[in-house]
C-alpha cells in the first residue's frame, strides 16, 4: 500500500461506508477506504434494493426521508447509473391484520408530512399487473422506489476514486492501536494507516471491530435469503411489498423479492461469511406465485444470501465516540441500503462538524449502554447449536 | 442399500428451448415435447437403466436436482443434508446418507458472431438430440473443433443423415483419432485446418450458412481467405466442461485444472470428495478429449465411487472394498489429459480476431466481449460518460485479482437465464486476458440454487409446513429465526 497515512479511513466498502466516503471526499477530505472483500461484496452488493421513508421506524423517518430526496439526484451526483426507479412504494393488505397495519402506518406518515395514499383493489391491479385478486387495499407511497445493489454500491466507490479517494479491496483490518483515548492507527494486512479519523462500517463485523477499539457495540449478524427470476413482461416501476415479501421488478425486468426467516449466525473480523441459501427459497417462490399468479411460469434463474447486521432496537448506529474520540460508528440494522446516501452525509457533518443537520435523535451509540456483552444469548440471538 | 437414481433426462422442451442444460441451439424436433416417448427413447439409448433398475434401484427419469442443501458453520436449519429435486410439475426435498454427483460436463460456449442465432448449438446439445431423443432438426452442419469431440459428433451426424459440410479447427492439424478422420474423408468432409469462424448468417435469426476463414500462426485472419459454407447449424464441439454447480452449492473443494475442463472437485482415489459424505465419478470429476473415445474411464470411476460409499455406510467391509476395487485396476481410473485450456484460448483468440469484440459474450444479456472489458453498464440504460478515462477492469484489478461475480453484477454477462452455463468460460477468460491474470487466480464465478430455471409454480413447496406458513416473517422479528 502506497500511502500510511489520510484525513479518514474508513473501514468496510459497502454502502454505508462507501457513502460517507464519498461525501467526506467532496468535502475535501483525503480518504482511504479498506476492504476485507470486494465492493458490495457482502451485504450492500446482495440486498433487495428497496428504498424507503421507513414509516414503520418512526425515529428513522427525517434520515429516511433525506435519503430519498438525495436518491433523485444520485445519478448525477455520482456520475454513474444506479438504476434507481422512483415510480413508488405499494404495500398491499391480504388480511385483514394486515389492512389494519397499513391504516396506522398511514396514520404516522400523515403525521410525518409524508405523501402516502390508501389505495382500492381494483387501483392495485392497474398499478402492478398480474397480481392476486386476493388483496383488501394497499397503501401508496410516492417517494419510495429501488435502485440496482451492485450499480450503486460501484458507483460510490467510482465516484469516490474520480475525487482522488483511494480505495483497497482485498485488505483486511486485524487491528485497532488506540493510544491516548484515539486509534492512533489502522492495522491491516497491507500495512498501517494513520488517520485523523476512523470510520467503522464494517457491516456485521461491525461489534468486532469495536472491540479492536475496546468499545462495546451491539450488533448481532443474521442470514437473509432472497430470489430472481428471469425477465418478465408486462412491467411494473413500483416496488412491492405483500404476502410476506418486500421486492422489485428490475429495470431489465427480473422479479427479485425475499422474505421469510432469518437465521442468527456468528462473523470472524477477517474472513467472509459464508451465505448458503435453504430450501426457504421455495417458500418464497410460493409466496411470489401467491402474490403475482400472473407470473407462475416464469422460471426462477437465482438465489442468494447475505449476512445483514441488526441492533438490538432494530435501529442504525451512527455515533462518533467520546472514546475513541475519533472513531466513528456506521451500521445500519438491515436496511442500510435505501438509506445510504443520508447515511454518508451524516457521517461526513459528524466529522466535519461534529454534529448533523440531519435529525439522528435515537441513533447513538449511548443507547445501549446497559446492554452487556451476553445480550444476544439473552435475546435469544445466537445460532443455534450445529447439529451432529 | 436403498439407491436412488435421479437423471433430468428426458428434459422439458420449455428447458432445451432456454439452452438448459445443454446448447441445443433451437435444433430439436417437435418429438421433445412429447414426454412419454422421450422416456421411452432415452431408456431406449442406455441399456444400463434397465439393468439397475432390474436390481431394484429406483430410476427416476425427467427429474433434475436443482440444489443441494447442507448445514454449514453459518447455517444449521437443516436436519440433515438433502437435494431439492423437480420434475415438469413439481418440485420436492430428499434427504440421503451419501451422494454419488455423476453430472457430466456441459458445453463450452465460444462467442461467434450469430451464435444468438437459431442453429447455433454445441456438441453435447447435438448429442443428446441425435442419441437420447432422436430429434436433432439439422440439415447441413458445421462442426468446429478436430478434437475427438468434434471428430465424433460429426459422424454421429453422418450416421443420422445429416450433411457435414465441414470440420473446422484453428490447429494447424486435427487433433483427434486419425481412423474417424478418415471416415469422414471417406464422406466427404471438408477438414479445415488453421481457421476459424468469422460469422454464421442468415434470415429470420435462423442460420443459413457459416463464413470461415484461415488464420495464421498469431490467430489473426488472413486477407481474402473467407469461404462462405451453406449450413443450417453450427455445432461448437471444441470442449466440455464439468458440471461441477451442485458440489460448489455442497461446500466441495474444487481445483483449477485446465486440462481437465476448470474447476473439478478434489477427490482421494476412492472417488470421495472433501465432504464426506459426497462422491464423484465420470465428466463432472475432469473431462478431457481423450475421454470421448474412453467411456470405461468413467464407468470405472462410477464403480468406484459406488464401493466406496457402500464401504464408508458399511455395507460392504474394508477388505471386500479392497478387492472389489483391485478388479477395477486393471482397467484405467484415470487417463492421460490433454491441452485442454490452451486449445480454448486460441480458439478464443481466433474467434475475437475473426470476428471483433461486438460479439455477444453473454447471449441471454446481449452483452458484448467489448461491454465486458470496458465494465460498461447494460444497454439498456443508454448510459453515457463524458469521462476521458472510465472505470476499467485494470483498476478493478490493482489489488488483486477480478473477481467475475463483481463484473457480473455490473455488467450482467452471466445474469442470464441460461445461469451463465453458455459464458462461464469465456466471460472468465475474457476477464482474465483484459486485466492480465492468469484466469487460474480468479474466483470462480459463485453457483446459486437453483441450478436449472425453474418456473414459480414448480418450486412451490407442496409440503410447506404450517409452521413455515403461518410463523413467516416479513422481514426481522425476534421470534421468526429458524423454521424449517
Ligand atoms: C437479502 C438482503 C436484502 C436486503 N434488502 C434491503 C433492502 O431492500 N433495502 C435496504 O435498505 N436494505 C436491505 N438490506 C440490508 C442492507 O443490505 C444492509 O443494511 C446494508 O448493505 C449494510 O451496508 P454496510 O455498508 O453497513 O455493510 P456491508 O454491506 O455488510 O459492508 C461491510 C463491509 O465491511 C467489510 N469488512 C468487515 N470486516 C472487515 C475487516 N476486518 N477489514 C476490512 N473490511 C471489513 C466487509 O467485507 C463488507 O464489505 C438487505 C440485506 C440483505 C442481505
Amino acid at each position: 500500500m502506497p500511502v500510511n497515512r489520510a484525513d479518514v479511513v474508513v473501514i468496510g466498502a459497502g454502502v454505508s461506508g462507501l457513502s460517507s466516503a464519498y461525501f467526506l471526499a467532496r468535502a475535501g477530505k483525503d480518504v482511504v477506504v479498506v476492504d476485507k472483500g470486494i465492493v458490495g461484496g457482502e451485504a450492500s452488493g446482495r440486498n433487495g434494493g428497496m428504498v424507503s421513508e421507513r414509516v414503520d421506524e418512526p425515529l428513522l423517518i427525517p434520515l429516511a426521508v433525506e435519503a430519498t430526496e438525495l436518491w433523485t439526484t444520485l445519478d448525477e451526483e455520482l456520475g454513474y447509473p444506479t438504476e434507481f426507479t422512483q415510480e413508488g412504494r405499494l404495500q398491499v393488505a391480504v388480511t385483514e391484520a394486515e389492512m389494519g397495519d397499513l391504516l396506522a402506518e398511514r396514520d404516522v406518515a400523515l403525521r410525518h408530512g409524508i405523501d402516502v395514499e390508501v389505495v382500492e383493489p381494483s387501483a392495485i391491479r392497474d398499478m402492478i399487473p398480474g397480481i392476486t385478486e386476493r388483496t383488501l387495499g394497499g397503501l401508496f407511497f410516492a417517494n419510495g422506489g429501488h435502485a440496482n445493489t451492485q450499480l450503486t454500491v460501484q458507483a460510490y466507490a467510482w465516484a469516490l476514486q474520480d475525487l482522488g479517494g483511494r480505495l483497497y479491496q482485498n485488505t483486511t483490518v486485524t487491528g485497532l492501536r488506540v493510544v491516548d483515548g484515539r486509534v492512533a492507527s489502522v492495522e491491516t494486512t497491507a500495512g498501517d494507516l494513520a488517520a485523523e479519523f476512523v470510520i467503522g462500517a464494517a457491516g456485521p463485523q461491525t461489534g468486532l471491530l469495536a472491540d479492536l477499539a475496546g468499545v462495546h457495540v451491539p450488533v448481532a449478524p443474521a442470514r437473509v435469503e432472497i430470489l430472481a427470476t428471469a425477465p418478465v413482461e408486462p412491467r411494473f416501476p413500483i416496488a412491492l411489498v405483500g404476502n410476506g415479501l418486500y421486492g422489485h421488478q428490475a429495470v431489465r425486468g427480473n422479479l427479485i423479492f425475499g422474505g421469510g426467516a432469518h437465521e442468527w449466525t456468528d462473523v470472524d473480523l477477517t474472513t467472509s461469511p459464508g451465505k448458503p441459501n435453504t430450501p426457504l427459497i421455495r417458500n418464497i417462490a410460493r409466496r411470489l406465485a401467491e402474490l403475482l399468479p400472473g407470473a407462475a411460469d416464469v422460471p426462477v434463474i437465482r438465489s442468494w444470501a447475505g449476512v445483514v447486521e441488526q441492533a438490538p432496537d432494530y435501529r442504525p448506529i451512527i455515533d462518533i465516540l467520546d472514546c475513541p474520540s475519533n472513531y466513528v460508528v456506521v451500521t445500519a440494522s438491515a436496511h442500510g441500503f435505501g438509506i445510504s446516501p443520508a447515511t454518508g452525509k451524516v457521517v461526513s457533518e459528524l466529522v466535519l462538524h461534529g454534529e448533523s443537520s440531519i435529525d439522528i435523535r435515537g441513533l447513538g451509540l449511548d443507547r445501549f449502554s446497559g446492554v452487556g456483552r451476553g445480550w444476544r444469548q439473552e435475546r435469544g440471538w445466537s445460532p443455534v447449536p450445529q447439529r451432529a | 442399500m436403498q439407491v436412488t437414481l435421479i437423471d433430468e433426462n428426458p428434459i422439458a422442451a420449455s428447458m432445451a428451448r432456454l439452452n438448459v442444460p445443454q446448447f441445443f441451439g433451437q435444433r430439436f424436433a417437435g418429438g421433445l415435447h412429447d414426454k412419454s416417448l422421450m422416456v421411452e427413447r432415452a431408456r431406449a439409448a442406455n441399456e444400463a437403466l434397465a439393468e439397475a433398475e432390474a436390481m431394484g434401484v429406483d430410476v427416476q427419469l425427467g427429474t433434475c436436482v436443482w440444489g443441494a442443501f447442507r448445514n454449514s458453520e453459518s447455517s444449521r436449519v437443516l436436519d440433515g443434508p438433502q437435494l431439492g429435486l423437480a420434475d415438469n410439475e413439481r418440485s420436492w426435498l430428499m434427504k440421503y446418507d451419501r451422494l454419488i454427483v455423476a453430472a457430466g460436463a456441459r458445453d463450452l460456449g465460444l462467442a461467434f458472431a450469430g451464435w444468438d442465432r437459431r442453429g447455433a448449438m454445441a456438441a453435447n446439445g447435438a448429442y443428446s438430440l441425435m442419441r437420447r431423443y432422436q430429434a436433432l432438426a439439422s440439415q447441413r452442419m458445421v462442426v468446429l473443433g478436430s478434437g475427438n469431440l468434434g471428430l465424433s459428433t460429426a459422424r454421429m451426424a453422418l450416421d443420422r443423415g445429416v450433411d457435414v459440410a465441414a470440420v473446422v479447427d484453428v490447429s494447424r492439424s486435427v487433433r483427434g483419432d486419425e481412423a474417424i478422420v478418415a471416415t469422414l474423408r471417406e464422406s466427404g468432409v471438408k477438414l479445415f485446418t488453421s481457421h476459424t469462424v468469422r460469422e454464421a448468417v442468415g434470415g429470420n435469426g435462423e442460420i443459413e450458412s457459416v463464413v470461415l476463414v484461415e488464420i495464421d500462426d498469431n490467430c489473426q485472419p488472413v486477407a481474402g481467405s473467407d469461404k462462405v459454407i451453406a449450413a443450417d447449424t453450427v455445432c461448437l464441439a471444441v470442449g466440455l466442461v464439468p458440471n461441477v454447480e451442485l458440489l460448489s452449492l455442497l461446500g466441495c473443494d474444487l481445483s483449477f485444472e485446465p486440462e481437465l475442463g476448470g474447476y473439478v472437485p478434489d477427490r482421494d482415489d476412492w472417488m470421495r470428495t472433501s465432504v464426506e459424505s459426497v462422491f464423484v465419478a465420470g465428466d463432472v470429476a475432469g473431462f478431457h478429449d481423450g475421454m470421448v473415445l474412453d467411456t470405461e474411464t468413467a464407468r470405472n470411476q462410477g464403480r468406484l465411487a459406488g464401493i466406496a460409499a457402500a464401504k464408508s455406510l458399511g455395507a460392504i467391509d474394508e477388505a471386500e472394498a479392497i478387492a472389489r476395487r483391485s478388479d477395477l485396476q486393471a482397467a484405467a481410473i484415470d487417463s492421460k489429459p490433454t491441452d485442454t485450456y490452451a486449445n480454448w484460448i486460441r480458439w478464443l483468440q481466433a474467434l475475437l480476431n475473426a470476428g471483433g469484440s461486438e460479439v455477444f459474450a453473454c447471449p441471454c444479456e446481449e452483452v458484448t466481449c467489448a461491454d465486458l472489458i470496458d465494465l460498461r453498464p447494460p444497454r439498456f440504460l443508454d448510459w453515457e460518460t463524458e469521462r476521458t478515462s472510465p472505470p476499467s477492469l485494470k483498476a478493478l484489478a490493482k489489488d488483486a485479482p477480478v473477481n467475475p461475480d463483481q463484473v457480473k453484477r455490473l455488467t450482467r454477462a452471466g445474469m442470464g437465464h441460461c445461469q451463465g452455463r453458455l459464458c462461464r468460460e469465456q466471460v472468465a477468460l475474457l476477464l482474465a486476458e483484459a486485466s492480465e491474470t492468469d484466469v487460474a487466480d480468479m474466483p470462480v464465478m459463485s453457483y446459486r440454487p437453483p441450478v436449472r430455471p425453474l418456473p414459480l409454480r414448480v418450486m412451490w413447496p407442496h409440503d410447506e409446513s404450517e409452521q413455515v406458513r403461518n410463523e413467516w416473517a416479513k422481514w426481522f422479528s425476534p421470534t421468526q429465526q429458524v423454521l424449517g
